[in-house]
């Protein structure tokens, strides 16, 4: 992780000083992570592709804006957080907010795989979409992306504690549905 | 309810201190609630870790694609920003380019700028217009003082000559008067001798 942090800094320096072919390596070394991201938030496909293509191309008009290069991660996850949430807002009428279970219905991830089953990939899938989009977030962050609270902090625009409370609330309710279903034998 | 000393959530996060993750393990090795309470923790969470992650259907639009390539005069400026030796060298190129264009071409001075006050503006005027009138004035007076000094001088010469020219006839004139005065007195003495004679 260090290594890599070390190369995007270096990546980072020679994209701002023009180097396009730089640029495109970072792009690659994070669109899956980004993507995957935008996946779990917005559950469509194609709208995470779009929203991945429009984070890199902000990033990328922005590079010179970011302070440490060595936060790059989080910076970039904060402006896909954004996207995610403006394309919501266009989405939806004004005043309105995301409830808890109405959030975007999410696609099972890899069902046309045979990596895990199918079962496990569909009870996961319902728990995280019973969790309200916020705690929703907070996991996709740090379960997934591996974020610490610090970063998450950064990313989400809120207190620490905040995003401790998050995913610590949702993490509770996650077990309560997943853990007695694995301790049943449904894998 | 958990009896650890520690939150055991944060302890799957690894975010306790050394010793406090120790507390914990020792905790969780003599207390079957809280040991069972971690085992779901860490299931849940490799529950969720099964859901892996999806490839990109399709590359994410790199910007060395045309709609996205910076032009060569943007690029070329994003090198020169991005470059500390360049950047000092085109700075000190300008700084030595603008003193030479104002050698060249330098400005006149600045003149004061009006004042706003339109009374104050009208004072200057009137000032300005007095002073040039008396100029003109004063130099139209030396101008015709001037010509009268040269015409007088020239009447007095043209009269001392005539006096000079006069003076000199009525020398002339006497002088011919006296000699025929001579010679009316040796005409009478030649007239007187021949009376005599006869």
């Amino acid at each position: 992780m260090i290594f890599r942090a070390v190369e995007d800094a270096d990546l980072i320096r020679k994209a701002r000083q023009g180097d396009v072919e730089a640029y495109n390596l970072l792009i690659s070394r994070w669109e899956k992570r980004v993507y995957n991201y935008l996946l779990r938030i917005v559950g469509e496909r194609e709208d995470a592709l779009d929203l991945s293509q429009d984070v890199f191309l902000k990033a990328y008009q922005n590079l010179r804006k970011l302070d440490d290069p060595a936060r790059f991660a989080p910076w970039l996850f904060r402006i896909a957080h954004n996207e995610a949430f403006s394309a919501f807002r266009k989405r939806r009428p004004e005043g309105e907010t995301l409830g808890e279970g109405e959030f975007p219905g999410l696609e099972v991830p890899g069902s046309g795989t045979t990596a895990f089953p199918m079962e496990l990939s569909i009870a996961v899938t319902t728990a995280l979409g019973k969790l309200n989009p916020e705690q929703r977030e907070a996991v996709i962050l740090k379960i997934y992306q591996g974020f610490k609270f610090e970063e998450m902090a950064d990313i989400l625009d809120c207190p620490v504690s905040t995003v401790k409370s998050r995913v610590y609330t949702a993490l509770d309710l996650l077990k309560a549905q997943l853990a007695p279903l694995k301790s049943r034998g449904v894998t | 309810m958990s009896c650890s000393p520690f939150d055991l959530r944060d302890y799957l996060f690894g975010v306790l201190a050394e010793p406090d993750r120790r507390h914990v393990e020792v905790h969780v090795h003599s207390c079957a609630h809280c040991n069972e309470d971690l085992e779901r923790l860490r299931l849940t969470h490799s529950t969720l870790l099964a859901l892996r992650d999806e490839e990109v259907p399709q590359r994410i639009g790199f910007v060395s694609d045309k709609v996205f390539e910076p032009s060569p005069l943007r690029r070329a400026w994003q090198s020169l920003w991005g470059s500390s030796p360049k950047l000092g060298f085109a700075s000190a190129a300008m700084l030595s380019a603008a003193l030479v264009i104002f050698a060249f071409f330098r400005p006149a001075p600045a003149v004061s700028a009006p004042s706003a006050d339109p009374a104050k503006i009208e004072q200057q005027v009137s000032a300005r217009v007095t002073a040039a009138v008396e100029k003109a004035v004063s130099e139209s007076e030396a101008r015709q003082a001037g010509k009268a000094a040269a015409l007088l001088a020239a009447a007095e010469h043209r009269f001392e000559q005539q006096r000079q020219g006069d003076l000199a006839n009525m020398e002339n004139l006497a002088q011919s008067v006296v000699v025929l005065q001579k010679q009316v007195n040796v005409s009478k003495s030649l007239v007187a001798s021949l009376e005599e004679s006869r």
